[in-house]
């Protein structure tokens, strides 16, 4: 084998490669056989482990602000309200592109993921539910009492 | 996008759309989350700033709405992250183990094995350095096409198929002999 068909035979895989990935980012996976199959586990083990971040809420209303008052300047209309609408809150969710994607999201530093979300749920519905024995109203009773 | 030309009022559907990608960006290319809002304040400062020069390059064919703001608007981001690299020699490739670090009180055993398992994937991207490591980021988080890392990293489409593909190569390499002791 040639160095020039080497390298010929390298780009033919970075190109199945590349199209496993669009199918794999599609939530799409097609068929594996041609792809190496360490790549295809590095590939799925990437597409899903690595976090994304987002900015705390607080910096991006922030600079929402800012963004509005060099817009105002800009358009020379310093002093009167532009609508820059505040966060809507379903865009700050795990996952960016609704398509059921659990990937970890990082907001400002904390990390966050849907099991952990759900975790977080499950925990306040049982806080909020009445216990139905007696010995469990009375332990979450005493857990509820504050020393005085 | 053509109402942001004509009114700089209306930047904020673009910004509300676009800065948790840019700050995303900017935290795996910095490594400081604090860095990282100055980066992203930035960029869009300069985007803001230079909308008037922005030209649509999407064509009709390309589908409805399609853009290429995204990728102006990265190239931006990548002119900032250099720039804030070139001031900041002492960590010119930042280590980046936040997500790693960040408490969590709710964590589970199911979910300490997956962090685990995250910690060592991205590791091994971090070692890849350079356009490399980058063109795995913008394809695996940012989900970005090869056209669009091309026009963003000044590439052409196939060379940045083959950085990924080397990229990955280099990961499965990297994590196969870490798991074998040899690293």
């Amino acid at each position: 084998m040639t160095v020039g068909s080497s390298a010929r035979d390298g780009e033919i895989e970075a190109l199945v490669v590349d199209r496993y990935l669009e199918s794999l980012l599609a939530r799409a996976p097609r068929d594996t056989t041609d792809v190496p199959e360490d790549l295809r586990a590095t590939a799925d083990r990437l597409a899903t482990g690595l976090p994304r971040y987002h900015p705390s809420f607080r910096f991006e209303d922030e600079l929402a602000a800012r963004l509005a008052l060099a817009a105002g300047s800009a358009t020379g209309t310093i002093g009167e309200v532009i609508d820059f609408r505040p966060p809507r809150t379903r865009d700050r969710g795990a996952t960016d592109d609704g398509r059921g994607q659990v990937r970890p999201v990082v907001v400002g530093g904390v990390v966050t993921s849907a099991a952990i979300s759900l975790a977080a749920a499950w925990m306040a519905w049982r806080r909020g539910r009445p216990p139905g024995e007696p010995r469990m109203r009375a332990v979450r009773a005493v857990a509820r009492t504050r020393i005085v | 996008m053509d109402a942001a030309r004509a009114d700089p009022a209306r930047f904020d559907a673009l910004y509300r759309k676009y800065v948790a990608q840019v700050y995303n960006y900017a935290v795996y290319e910095l490594g400081d989350h604090h860095e990282a809002e100055d980066a992203t304040e930035r960029t869009f400062l300069s985007a803001l700033a230079g909308l008037p020069r922005f030209e649509e390059r999407a064509l009709p064919e390309d589908g409805e709405g399609a853009s290429t703001f995204r990728i102006w608007l990265f190239r931006i981001a990548r002119n900032v992250v250099n720039e804030r690299r070139r001031r900041w020699r002492r960590r010119p490739e930042a280590p980046l183990d936040l997500a790693f670090t960040a408490p969590d009180p709710t964590d589970i055993e199911h979910a300490v094995v997956e962090r685990e398992s995250a910690m060592s994937a991205w590791r091994a991207v971090d070692r890849l350095g350079g356009d490399r490591r980058r063109a795995v980021i913008l394809r695996f988080v940012h989900e970005m096409s090869t056209a669009e890392i091309a026009a963003i990293l000044g590439r052409s489409e196939g060379a940045v198929r083959v950085l990924i593909h080397r990229g990955l190569r280099g990961v499965a390499r990297d994590l196969r002999d870490r798991r074998e002791g040899r690293a």
